[in-house]
């Protein structure tokens, strides 16, 4: 017959300070384990959510991010015209020809930072359909006029719509600030394509190319027919192909930041594992009169782990809903937390705990109930009962 | 230190207890340790790569905007200039698919070791440099990496320009963390003349002034000189420039220290939690101690230093641990572009000296309230509570 499981419950309250310092250790580990997290899912979100399956970016061959490749002008105007390329009502192909810059931008606190800035032409939102303006309305061609993503909005002196915004050699006019649910985008500024070459003095216009595949084309064909024309040696390659190439940046730093919490982890577990031995220790002439009573050795096992577990869930209920409010603040407090991505533009991105991270901090939570509380619980079982009753 | 025997054979008489707490500690210890290698490899990295005569002249629009190599020969007249050498990033990749695993940049030939000069760059390493179009200077920690020689030969694939090369290592630039590579750019120009592009600009120049105080002035003169003109510059010092250039990594360094925070209140509150079990499991011994004349004073002085022997104990062991690991990170994660100068996980002296004091401090923290009010209660009410 097993205990009632208001038995082992009950007990947390009886120790007040004992199970308090207990569940304060866990929820901390919990707390740091969530946040660091949380930072590195953050990232790995914002890189891999951004591209469209559909589309395919263009470069020259053996770069590796669209601010260091260069596409001269009749390799776009060729490739425009490629079997497999959706259109538009008017017929126009779906390509965007995109010319990427990075400028300093300052942070209110005087620091500065490399901001991707897109040049962009008439068809770039059609391509990138995941992009929408929010407020104000999409650039001008030739006016010197600047989109803004939300997460610049947030972050940099003086960019907010309707400013005027000085970065490279001029100042612009900021007319829109565009989302994309919450992917790299939002870390960029738009402007007209030829405006920004002639700022950047660029003599080639163009860093690469954006197109939409056509539905029922043959994707790899079209990829085959761009990389294997030998007037310009270019690559192609899906978009979120690149942006997931980008995210595999985070992995390194995703292995060290799991290392760390199971480090912590480890050490709330010893922490836990005393907590437990205390408690068996001041029960034994409780736990001799339940098993005089003939409640099985299962059953006190059971128990005392129940008890452990629960200490780590209470823990874990603590820590999260710490963590979930302190992860905004920090990031609020911060205008986002910025990234240096391998393009050495800077994502600005908004650090969310996510249900990945909870579940996450979750296992470790219950391991540590689990580990902690099992050889105690094991010791209170094989204890017998004459002798407990007699030591108690 | 008479009393050290008895606080000993406290500490050793719940040996699980004791090893579980110190276990716990111990790891604690060590992770507030690997973290804190974090910020603080940061700022040695500033203050190691920054001297306070060289300054950094770049466009004022951004990194990646160039500058035309003139600006070098106008810089260098510059009074108090005793050297410049200009810089242009080279995005040369050993293997295409792992991208650019170390910064690499053409620089002139002739001036790199006068800019450079508390490099401490070999003379005859120079010399080779400088006679060989082909050689290359190498961070130690990217020849580590690469197992290179001096003699051997190496090939680059850039990722910005249309060029593959091959280069001849000259030798090593002596510091332990330096991933940089610097080639010549006379033969990157060549390279470059020879896919038909008359490449006449620069990405930025460093220049060396004579005395740190005339720095100031050499800035604002040469900002003044290129004001109007097509590239105009922004002029820095060394530790100013790397202090940008990582300056989107400050999110992260906070989120590191409030871990480093959170982990150790986490220690505190596990020794707190021991102490008071240790605490309370003694009462009635306690309560004959008294009785048979021992002071309180002298009871809560052993109770106190149980807690802080177990503790420093645990903080040196942790410490131990934290040295074991930060040389295994260290050797799998080489520089990582992401962090930058966060991977370094060096644990330097000054970070185990705090770590040994803090958990001191913990210790003592975690058996004053205990141990305070036990050793404080009377001996009457004790004894009646227990017996």
């Amino acid at each position: 017959m097993a205990l009632p499981l208001s038995y082992p419950l009950r007990n947390l309250v009886h120790r007040r300070l004992r199970t308090a310092l207990t569940v304060a250790v866990i929820a901390l580990v919990v707390i740091a384990t969530t946040l660091f997290l949380a930072l590195v899912s953050s990232l790995r979100r914002t890189l891999v959510s951004t591209g469209d399956p559909r589309n395919l970016i263009v470069m020259r061959q053996g770069s590796d991010n669209d601010g260091s490749s260069q596409i001269p002008l009749d390799a776009y105007q060729a490739v425009r015209f490629f079997d497999g390329i959706a259109k538009d009502a008017q017929g126009e192909p779906l390509v965007s020809p995109e010319l990427v810059v990075q400028p300093f931008f300052y942070r209110p606190d005087g620091g500065r930072e490399n901001v991707l800035v897109r040049g962009v032409e008439e068809q770039a939102l059609a391509v990138h359909r995941e992009v929408k303006i929010v407020e104000g309305r999409m650039l001008v061609p030739s006016q010197g006029e600047a989109v803004i993503g939300r997460g610049v909005a947030m972050r940099y002196a003086g960019a907010s719509l309707g400013s005027a915004l000085k970065f490279g050699r001029r100042t612009w006019k900021v007319v829109g600030v565009l989302e994309a649910g919450g992917s790299s985008f939002e870390s960029e500024v738009w402007v007209d394509a030829r405006d920004l070459a002639a700022d950047a003095k660029r003599p080639v216009p163009y860093s690469g190319i954006r197109l939409t595949v056509a539905d029922g084309a043959d994707r790899d064909a079209l990829i085959r027919r761009i990389d294997e024309d030998s007037r310009w040696a270019l690559e192609a390659k899906p978009e979120t192909a690149y942006y997931a190439k980008q995210a595999e940046s985070a992995n390194g730093l995703y292995t060290l930041v799991v290392g760390l919490a199971v480090l912590a982890g480890v050490g709330a577990v010893f922490g836990a594992t005393n907590t437990m031995y205390a408690a068996v220790q001041a029960r034994i002439a409780e736990i001799g009169t339940l098993r005089a009573l003939g409640f099985s050795r299962g059953a006190v096992l059971g128990a005392f782990l129940v008890e452990s577990v629960g200490l780590a869930a209470v823990g874990l209920v603590v820590g999260v809903s710490i963590a979930w409010p302190l992860g905004l603040a920090v990031s609020n407090a911060l205008g986002g937390i910025g990234f240096g991505a391998v393009t050495f533009s800077t994502n600005v991105i908004t650090l969310r705990v996510g249900p990945f991270d909870v579940a996450i901090a979750a296992l470790l939570a219950g391991l540590i109930g689990f580990a902690g509380g099992l050889a105690p619980a094991w010791r209170a079982a094989q204890l017998r009962p004459v002798e407990a009753l007699r030591k108690g | 230190m008479k009393f050290f025997p008895f606080v000993w054979r406290n500490l050793l008489r719940n040996k699980l207890r004791s090893l579980l707490t110190g276990a716990a500690i111990a790891l604690a210890i060590a992770l507030v340790c690997i973290l804190r290698t974090m910020p603080v490899g940061f700022d040695n990295f500033l203050n190691q790569l920054a001297t306070n005569t060289r300054i950094s002249i770049h466009n004022t629009a951004g990194i990646v905007y160039s500058m035309p190599y003139a600006y070098l020969a106008r810089v260098k007249a510059v009074p108090g200039v005793v050297s410049a050498v200009s810089w242009t990033w080279f995005g040369g990749m050993v293997d295409k698919d792992k991208g650019v695993t170390f910064p690499n940049f053409a620089v002139d030939a002739d001036t790199i070791g006068d800019v450079f000069a508390d490099m401490k760059i070999s003379p005859e390493t120079l010399a080779h440099f400088r006679s060989h179009r082909d050689g290359v200077l190498v961070g130690r920690m990217t020849m580590k990496k690469y197992g290179w020689k001096p003699g051997d030969q190496i090939t680059l694939v850039s990722n910005v320009w249309p060029l593959e090369l091959s280069f001849t290592v000259s030798g090593e630039i002596p510091a332990d963390q330096d991933p940089r590579l610097w080639l010549q750019r006379e033969y990157f120009i060549q390279a470059m003349r020879e896919k038909g592009v008359e490449f006449d600009q620069a990405g930025m120049i460093w220049a060396r002034v004579d005395d740190p105080n005339r720095v100031p002035g050499v800035m604002s003169e040469v900002d003044t000189m290129f004001r109007n003109s097509d590239a105009e510059t922004a002029t820095e010092t060394e530790k100013s420039f790397f202090q940008n250039f990582f300056g989107s990594l400050q999110g992260f360094v906070t989120i590191i220290l409030i871990v480093t925070g959170l982990v150790t209140l986490c220690i505190v509150f596990i020794a707190a939690n021991t102490a008071s079990m240790a605490v309370r499991e003694r009462l009635r011994e306690l309560a004959v101690l008294k009785a048979i004349g021992f002071r309180w004073q002298l009871l809560f002085g052993t109770l106190v230093g149980e807690a802080a022997l177990l503790s420093t104990a645990a903080g040196v062991a942790g410490a131990l641990v934290s040295l074991g690991l930060t040389r295994l990170l260290g050797a799998a994660a080489g520089w990582n572009p992401q962090l930058g100068p966060l991977s370094g996980f060096v644990v330097t002296n000054a970070i185990l000296v705090q770590a040994l004091f803090l958990a001191f401090f913990i210790g003592i923290l975690s058996g004053v309230v205990p141990s305070f009010g036990a050793a404080r209660r009377s001996v009457a009410s004790t004894l009646r509570d227990v017996f």
